[in-house]
């Protein structure tokens, strides 16, 4: 009797562990299918950066070019390495971040990598301060002083596309003048997209806006806006009853006809702000998550200046 | 990637040396926590961790590892206290105890809109294991294998009748707040890389699937640390070439070996 049941119980671990080791070979065989020789690797932090590398690289074969998040993941506050994060890090022979702040798992990843080559596009920009503008005294943000989120304002976001071109360039002389070409083909895109938040620009500029995501402040910026009151809404942040008051007075006080939203963490808020007073919520897309086709960041700044056209042509 | 690839990485080392050293323990303690009836009270205490980094974060402790075991023992110890005074059964009183501190804990963190920063508490994070305590869960491992040494038929007395233990001059009070002590550090000093929701399971399950098919004390403990270090050693394999968390993984393993093992036992008639 005891004799077959330590051998169940052997049998049971082995058992287990082939079940698992098939189906983990399995796993790595399905990855290993995906990598190929060694070519310039570079990894992104997320989305926009993405989107703007991939734009620089082009068709340009001999560049592997990875990004740390999923597409979905959005803003990198608060993001988490994990062990597959720290792996693709160790391959790669340039890292490029938005910086200002956002990827605030950079002192842990240039620890553990001291010669990665790590480069925040966002470099010599003019970086709006966490908060301005606001009439909002209580921290909101855990992440630096300031706030970060460039690449929605389309002039600073063709700066960085130059920022990640020239990074590009260093790191692989041998194709400068693609890289060059790929990038002023992609800031000429850019381009028309400020043509046209500049035509906006007429009606709206000196106007006051209230804003429901720090990123709007840049949009707001572009088009000339006064900043009021800056919520802070994003991932895992629960509103109080008082600042829902707070904002509703605030909107009230200043006579406020357009809030900034987005969608996905401002719908709750925004329908209040619409049964409560007359301003108009218009939802935005931050531009920090979506898929990795090329042109997305052109298709949905597009969405967003067309939205903003329809918001203002209603008054 | 080849077959010990993840040996080259100082952080999946650290992991693999505190998985070594932290699942035998878990599977001796789980023993006792079984034979007791106080998974409940080892689910409570995984939660107080919470409160315990908030109270750090108030005070403002640098680290919250010490705020964290600190207040976890008091907490076991208030809980003693007071399950063994109060008449309403044991479950409500931990149950109170439980939900009062984790709302203490959420409320304290999520001030400002701000807990998603320790959201990696509640899932584990892997990476966050340190030199410094592999250090400390190494002297917990002593400290535990010492007090089970002396300790183990006291405890055992304890366990199966307290008026038992006493006629035998056995200080029930005395043993019975050791071993949550002993407890509380050892759940407080692992849960930063196994998370809140699921480092009870941990505790509980391979000693449980040990006991479906164990017949005397030594088959209990022998095959609990055996399942506690297969589990841990595999999951943490797994989780490193499938990428997903270590925690939930070897929970996954360990559930696998009680669900067959109940099953044997049932048909055995242990």
């Amino acid at each position: 009797m005891r004799k077959r049941k330590y051998l169940f119980v052997f049998c049971m671990l082995l058992a287990i562990t082939l079940a698992g080791g098939i189906f983990t070979g399995a796993y790595i065989r399905l990855e290993d299918r995906r990598e190929e020789g060694h070519k310039l690797h570079i990894v992104t932090s997320f989305y926009p950066v993405y989107i703007a590398a991939l734009n620089v690289v082009g068709d340009n074969t001999d560049v592997e070019l990875e990004n740390l998040s999923e597409p979905q993941t959005g803003c990198m506050h608060d993001y988490q390495l994990t062990p597959k994060d720290m792996i693709l890090l160790s391959g790669a022979d340039l890292f490029l971040v938005n910086g200002g702040g956002i990827e605030n798992f950079l002192t842990e990843v240039s620890e553990a990598y001291p010669s990665l080559n790590i480069y925040q596009a966002a470099q010599g920009l003019e970086l709006l301060a966490e908060g301005d503008g606001h009439g909002h005294d209580e921290k909101q943000h855990n992440h630096s002083e300031e706030n970060a989120h460039a690449w929605i304002d389309t002039r600073l976001y063709a700066k960085m596309v130059q920022n990640i071109a020239a990074a590009l360039m260093e790191a692989d002389p041998a194709n400068q003048t693609v890289y060059q070409k790929n990038a002023d083909h992609y800031c000429a895109k850019i381009q028309k997209l400020t043509d046209q938040f500049a035509e906006l620009k007429e009606t709206t500029a000196g106007q006051p806006a209230v804003i429901f995501h720090e990123a709007y402040a840049y949009l707001a910026k572009e088009l000339g806006m006064q900043t009021v009151y800056c919520l802070n809404l994003d991932e895992e942040r629960q509103v109080s009853a008082r600042e829902t008051a707070d904002v509703l007075e605030e909107i009230t006080e200043h006579q406020i006809s357009i809030v900034f939203a987005e969608e996905l963490y401002g719908k709750d808020l925004g329908n209040t702000v619409q049964e409560e007073t007359d301003a108009e919520v218009c939802y935005l897309d931050t531009l920090v998550r979506g898929d990795y086709k090329a042109d997305s960041y052109l298709n949905m700044a597009q969405k967003n200046i067309d939205l903003l056209k329809q918001a203002f042509k209603k008054k | 990637m080849s077959m010990f690839s993840w040996l080259h990485y100082d952080f999946m080392k650290y992991a693999f040396l505190a998985i070594l050293i932290i699942t035998p323990l878990f599977g001796v303690m789980g023993t006792m926590i079984v034979n007791n009836k106080m998974a409940f009270f080892s689910d409570a205490l995984g939660h107080s961790a919470l409160t315990g980094i908030a109270v750090g974060v108030v005070f403002g402790v640098n680290d919250t590892n010490i705020s964290m075991v600190v207040f976890a023992v008091v907490f076991a110890l208030l809980l003693n206290k007071i399950s063994s005074k109060v008449a309403a059964s044991t479950d409500t009183v931990i149950s109170v105890f439980s939900s009062f501190s984790i709302a203490i804990g959420l409320a304290i963190l999520s001030k400002g809109g701000n807990f998603s920063k320790y959201s990696s508490i509640l899932v584990g994070d892997i990476l966050s294991i340190t030199p410094l305590e592999l250090w400390y869960l190494l002297v917990i491992l002593l400290v535990t294998v010492l007090f089970w040494l002396i300790g183990f038929n006291k405890l055992l007395a304890v366990s199966l009748n307290r008026t038992l233990a006493k006629s035998r001059h056995i200080s029930v009070a005395w043993m019975e707040n050791l071993f949550a002590v002993l407890t509380a550090l050892i759940v407080m000093l692992s849960i930063k890389w196994v998370g809140i929701l699921i480092i009870n399971a941990l505790l509980i399950l391979p000693a449980a699937s040990s006991r479906n098919i164990s017949e005397n004390m030594r088959e209990y403990h022998f095959f609990s640390i055996l399942f506690s270090m297969f589990s841990g050693n595999l999951g943490l394999i797994i989780s490193y070439y499938v990428n997903v968390a270590t925690g939930p993984t070897i929970v996954i393993l360990a559930s696998i070996i009680y669900f067959i093992t109940y099953w044997w036992g049932r048909r055995n008639h242990i």
